[in-house]
């Protein structure tokens, strides 16, 4: 009888009445979204039914193995490290009270300012033959202990040491914006402030945690530079390979796509924990942050421990840069930087912008709409990190040239004028392939604090008569400002600092630090690279100390 | 002013029912109250009322208008219902007062109304304050406010008093129903206690998995209740087996079910069906005293007097108008 | 729809956003490259001074250069392709992005092997793959050849960088050409077994480690040695003056080397202005910025070597034609994976 009446009520005809009652423009926008998001990935996925180029077996055979094992092993000990350091840090400066507090709380966050590649190269610079620390043992007149660096544990802990402030931010987040209501209940109740940690803070701060960790993982896999330099050959080096030295991007996009699975594993798998668990909580509680008073023995102690990462993250690869800069002054600076750190700026800041705003329209338009599949269809928008720069600007230049192809040839015949690129080889390109790749970036702080927003409060403003779009700006944004400054932050470092999509899609006029930076570490000329470096450490600096002051107020 | 018509709704796409082929109306300006455990599908009903969840089939009329089918959905802005929730959803960000010309913007006199409901819940001097500096009771206060600002034509509370403890909650139940009285609006409310529903309601709705099992006034679904499910919400009741009837000496009909509240048993009291049995257990409870027994065939009862002198050997009993019958 | 909403939003845009990268005036031009060098913009500023034609420049890997040109096709704003290698000059004249010019002065000076028979490209500049040694632990007597450095007697002494580096591969194709698969293969598995430690770190890297004592012997490019020896850090200079340089296969094929190269593109909207640019390139004046900023040898006979190269002396080159070393690219790589040069 249940049956029955279950089979009526979902037989195709009232499934499609339901379809078309619940399809609105926020499905239609949702759609759009991910397609302008996905095109690129599409582009090249359809390239999958090519089939793998003939090398295929013969990566099968000799790499893929060490491609798998590697980029395992980079994961799994990336993960351990930086949620070590990430998770510690932010929970130390979330909760006590210690002499320069204030200070190590924005500068946890600039390891990420510093591409880690550069990072990579500082760290060879310090420990291999003739480096800063054979000098110093030297003029303390040591015997020089070297320590090699450059292998893959190596190349781990320069990842997790550059990248942990991904966890850092997000689990800051949380933690300052919650933790203490839960705390104090948890207090109350007579339980040890470790113990409430472990048994009550970490479980609900989980996915804030994990979303910086997917991130973290995200870039990990990513990574060419530290890789190659470190001799570490890892999947994206693998795609490298095939593509270029093998010549077949067929087997090239073969190999993106298994990592792409593996991503797509890793969200899968996140979603899955927490599948039964509902993170909210409405009442967003008092504003006031109680740091625990100890004594100086523990401030002292819990000093050092968040200035370890500082420390290896970004004090000492700063130091090196400092010190070669130092030698290479006078060669190569130029005025011409001052020019180029404010376009680069320029840029980061509007693609920070704009890839706010189109994570927040996908999150929002995904939540909005009422369609199952196109609800989930939105998690897509966030594989763009996964795959490698150079990948995306590729993906990117194939619909774009076409229709820039498309609108030479209509404009040729109607107006009988040629022009050239329209978007192709312009700042809408490039920033476009930004947000692309970007997109995760800025999703997963977003969706985070998201989450922390119970569904009544916006469901409370329907009911009183305010529709979805006024709901956002009047209840919603406010309340997830956070998460949205936080993401623009890590964007903004982003876009600082990449490489291979600025080097293939920026036009002619344009250029960036990282870029610069890149012409003389890819020459070798690894310290002249430092002054480059030292810009984008530059830049970065100001909106994070800018964006923390905000952060801090809120 | 609210109809309903065989409502349905799955969020697993048809394996179980959050709410199955639910159907009823409601009258302009009464107070309903829909009683269920968790689970049992009333938070989806109040939500689907909303606009806040789309039906799977069925549809829901509000005041002769379709707003909720599988056809067509009227979004919950353009309801004119007030929703208080369970947990007051207030908005953290903004003032007392802020949180109550939200939903009145566009009215002119909006300040006016403001005071108005504000007096009306008795909050009028906290205006300035923001949520978190209330307490639990003003919070419900000010959410109730809230959602009475716009003068909505349908008021749902959902749990209204399950975050609060038991001295505070009969107080507050009091006075937000005299508010809800005073206004003239038709109420739902929700809850999982049948005591509130008891006091408050003018009519109940019973919800078990997902069905409606019974929709009366609180005084038929006591003295009438269509099954045992309903007859345990409001009191305890024992049921009459082939051996009590036996043991009474009371033949019932064989095609039914029959229960008795344990208040209608009778002690040491004159009634059509009596037996003997021995005591084995007193628990004082204050005006009450609870007696474990045993009957004569050797089986036990618990059930509770008004007398306090109760000896070993007690006769008990029961008349033939209090059985309750259900068809099962 | 998308494709409407696109179109407005690029009409929106078409003047908004100036690419001014494909202006008719001939005054400009557009280099695609992947030499990165300081030199470079020297080049660039040089030329413009002297001709009043605006450079614009795409610096990328050569691989993603050609990428780019494919995809654009007829439309590219690209004139001239630049990259650092013979191998990857090939494969863009492959996948048809060159077109092959007329010039009697780039004929004249650039020797035969270094350029495309069929004169879509020519090589600019060259460099040696050379062997490089610690000087107290090996003495230039014992060296000789690259088929030497995979024989038992360089057992884990070799220390040399990852296959993915282009250089490798490049030697790994002359190798493949001037011998065959068997020996090649047997080669790669030699040098496998010979390394002193695995594959990493860059060129100056490897001289660093030499100096250090972590291996022998290693294989480099010339002007990344030339360059140490001008670095700012004493350390780098230190390493570079303490480690010999061997010329390698005199008696037989000769050093192997490899040229950076230009060659016009298609579809190239200012042919004119890439010719003249490809000739100044080679002129004595830019053969001189080549040479003594970045060490690289001329191919221009009248150009003089920077101090540092004189000083390592005259040596013969192997002449193959540098298209066979883009032909065998991909099967030199197929068996450095193959003999697992990491």
């Amino acid at each position: 009888m249940k049956q029955a009446g279950s089979n009526t009520i979902f037989s195709l005809k009232n499934r499609l009445f339901r379809l078309k009652r619940d399809s609105n423009r926020w499905s239609i926008i949702t759609l759009v979204v991910v397609f302008l998001i996905a095109l690129p990935v599409i582009s090249i996925a359809v390239k999958l039914f090519d089939g793998p180029g003939e090398t295929w077996s013969h990566i099968v055979a000799h790499l893929l193995f060490q491609y798998v094992y590697n980029s395992f092993y980079l994961l799994v000990v990336c993960s351990v490290l930086v949620l070590l350091f990430g998770v510690t840090t932010s929970w130390l400066v979330s909760r006590f009270e210690f002499p320069f507090r204030k200070q190590l709380e924005w500068l946890l966050i600039l390891p990420l300012a510093i591409p880690s590649y550069i990072v990579a190269y500082a760290y060879a610079g310090i420990f291999d033959y003739g480096g800063t620390l054979e000098l110093i043992q030297r003029f303390m007149g040591l015997q020089f202990t070297r320590i090699d660096i450059m292998n893959r544990f190596g190349l781990a802990f320069v990842l997790s040491i550059s990248l942990f402030p991904y966890v850092y931010v997000s689990s800051r987040a949380f933690f300052l914006n919650q933790a203490n209501n839960l705390l104090e209940a948890s207090r109350v109740l007579g339980v040890k402030e470790w113990n409430s940690f472990f048994k009550l803070i970490l479980p609900l701060a989980r996915p804030a945690i994990i979303a910086g960790l997917i991130l973290v993982l995200m870039e990990v896999l990513n990574d060419y530079g530290a890789a190659t330099y470190f001799g570490v050959s890892t999947f994206t080096t693998g795609i490298f390979r095939s593509w270029f030295s093998l010549e077949e991007p067929e087997t090239a996009i073969y190999l993106s796509a298994l990592l792409v699975l593996l991503v797509f594993a890793l969200i899968l798998f996140e979603k899955w924990q927490r599948r039964h668990i509902q993170f909210t909580n409405s009442k967003s509680g008092n504003k006031r942050i109680y740091r625990k008073k100890i004594s100086k023995k523990m401030q002292l102690l819990i000093l050092v421990m968040v200035s370890f990462p500082v420390l290896f993250g970004f004090l000492l690869p700063l130091a090196q840069l400092l010190y070669w800069g130092f030698l290479t002054y006078s060669a190569v600076f130029e005025y011409q930087f001052l020019l180029l750190s404010l376009q680069t700026f320029g840029i980061a800041f509007i693609t920070a912008t704009f890839t706010v705003i189109f994570a927040t329209l996908l999150i929002f338009s995904a939540k909005w709409n009422k369609i199952g599949v196109i609800k989930n269809l939105s998690r897509l928008g966030v594989l763009g990190y996964a795959i490698p720069g150079a990948v995306v600007a590729i993906g990117v230049m194939i619909p774009t040239i076409f229709i820039d192809k498309w609108l030479i040839g209509t404009m040729h015949s109607i107006f009988s004028y040629t022009s050239g690129f329209l978007i192709h080889g312009t700042l809408i390109a490039l920033v476009y392939a930004y947000v692309i790749r970007f997109l995760a970036v800025a999703y997963n702080p977003i969706e985070s604090t998201t989450l922390k927003v119970s569904n009544t409060i916006p469901d409370a403003s329907k009911t009183l008569g305010v529709g979805n779009f006024k709901t956002f700006f009047k209840i919603e944004f406010p309340l997830i400002k956070t998460g949205i400054l936080s993401a623009f932050i890590l964007v903004f470092i982003d876009v600082l600092k990449e490489l291979p999509l600025t080097l293939i899609l920026k036009p002619f006029h344009i250029n960036t630090l990282a870029v610069k930076a890149f012409e003389y570490a890819s020459d070798e000329r690894v310290m002249e690279a430092a002054i480059p470096s030292l810009f984008i450490i530059f830049t970065a600096t100001i909106p994070v100390i800018f964006l923390n002051r905000l952060l801090a107020k809120n | 002013m609210v109809r309903i018509e065989s409502l349905s709704k799955s969020f697993d796409k048809g394996k179980t029912f959050a709410l199955k082929d639910v159907s009823f109306s409601l009258k302009e300006g009464d107070v309903y109250a829909i009683v269920g455990e968790s689970g049992s599908g009333k938070t989806t009903l109040i939500r689907l009322i909303a606009g806040l969840e789309t039906p799977d089939s069925g549809f829901i009329e509000l005041n002769g208008i379709q707003v909720s089918s599988i056809k067509k959905m009227v979004s919950p802005e353009k309801r004119n219902i007030g929703l208080v929730f369970q947990e007051y959803a207030l908005f953290p960000h903004l003032s007392l007062l802020d949180n109550i010309l939200y939903g009145i913007s566009k009215l002119k006199n909006k300040k006016d109304r403001a005071q108005e409901v504000l007096e009306l819940v008795g909050l009028a001097e906290m205006k300035d304050r923001y949520p978190h500096q209330l307490s639990g009771g003003q919070q419900q206060r000010v959410a109730l406010a809230r959602a009475l600002a716009p003068k909505p034509s349908l008021l749902i509370l959902d749990e209204p008093f399950s975050n609060l403890d038991s001295m505070l909650r009969s107080q507050l139940r009091n006075e937000v129903f005299d508010i809800i009285k005073k206004t003239g609006v038709t109420a739902i409310f929700v809850t999982h206690d049948t005591q509130d529903a008891l006091s408050v309601a003018d009519e109940i709705l019973i919800l078990q998995g997902g069905k409606l099992v019974q929709k009366d006034q609180a005084a038929n679904l006591y003295t009438k209740p269509t099954s045992v499910y309903v007859a345990s919400l409001f009191g305890n009741t024992i049921q009459l087996s082939k051996e009590l009837q036996s043991v009474f000496e009371c033949p019932l009909k064989t095609d039914c079910c029959h229960a008795i509240r344990n208040e209608n048993i009778a002690i040491n009291d004159e009634c059509e069906y009596v037996t003997h049995a021995t005591v084995l257990k007193k628990t004082f409870l204050g005006n009450d005293t609870q007696l474990l027994i045993k009957l004569d065939n050797g089986e036990h009862l618990t059930v509770i007097t008004k007398h306090n002198n109760i000896t070993e050997r007690i006769t008990i009993g029961f008349n033939s108008k209090d059985v309750l019958e259900f068809r099962e | 729809m998308l494709k409407y909403f696109l179109i407005s939003c690029s009409a929106l845009f078409l003047f908004a956003c100036k690419n001014d990268s494909k202006k008719e005036a001939s005054k400009e031009l557009n280099v695609y490259t992947h030499r990165h060098y300081e030199s470079d913009q020297q080049l660039f500023n040089f030329f413009e001074e002297k001709t009043g034609i605006k450079v614009n420049v795409i610096n990328a890997s050569a691989d993603e250069l050609i990428q780019k040109m494919t995809l654009e096709g007829a439309n590219s704003p690209a004139d001239v392709l630049i990259t650092v290698d013979a191998g990857r000059l090939y494969r863009a004249k492959e996948n048809d992005l060159l077109q092959p010019i007329t010039s009697i002065l780039l004929n004249e000076i650039i020797p035969s092997h270094l350029k495309d028979k069929e004169n879509y490209w020519f090589g600019v500049t060259k460099r040696a793959r050379i062997i490089v040694y610690a000087k107290e632990r090996v003495t230039p007597e014992e060296l000789s050849t690259y088929e030497d450095l995979a024989t038992e007697k360089w057992n884990k002494r070799l220390i040399v960088r990852s296959s993915g580096n282009i250089y490798n591969q490049s030697l790994m194709a002359s190798i493949l050409v001037n011998h065959d698969e068997g020996f090649a293969k047997k080669w790669s598995a030699g040098i496998v077994k010979n390394m002193a430690r695995s594959p990493k770190g860059n060129d100056r890297d490897q001289v660093k480690a030499i100096f250090a004592g972590e291996g022998d012997i290693t294989i480099i490019n010339t002007y990344y040695l030339g360059n140490m020896l001008d670095s700012d850090d004493s350390e780098e200079v230190k390493a570079a003056t303490g480690v010999g340089v061997f010329f390698p296969n005199q008696e037989s094929t000769g050093a192997h080397i490899n040229v950076s190269g230009a060659g016009v593109a298609k579809y190239a909207p200012n042919k004119e202005n890439a010719i003249r640019f490809i000739e100044f390139l080679v002129s004595k004046d830019a053969q001189k910025i080549f040479a003594l900023s970045n060490h690289e040898y001329s191919v221009n006979k009248n150009v003089p070597m920077s101090e540092t190269l004189k000083s390592w002396g005259e040596f013969k080159e192997d002449t193959l034609n540098l298209s066979l070393l883009g032909e065998n690219n991909k099967n030199a790589v197929i068996l450095l994976d193959e003999t697992g040069w990491k």
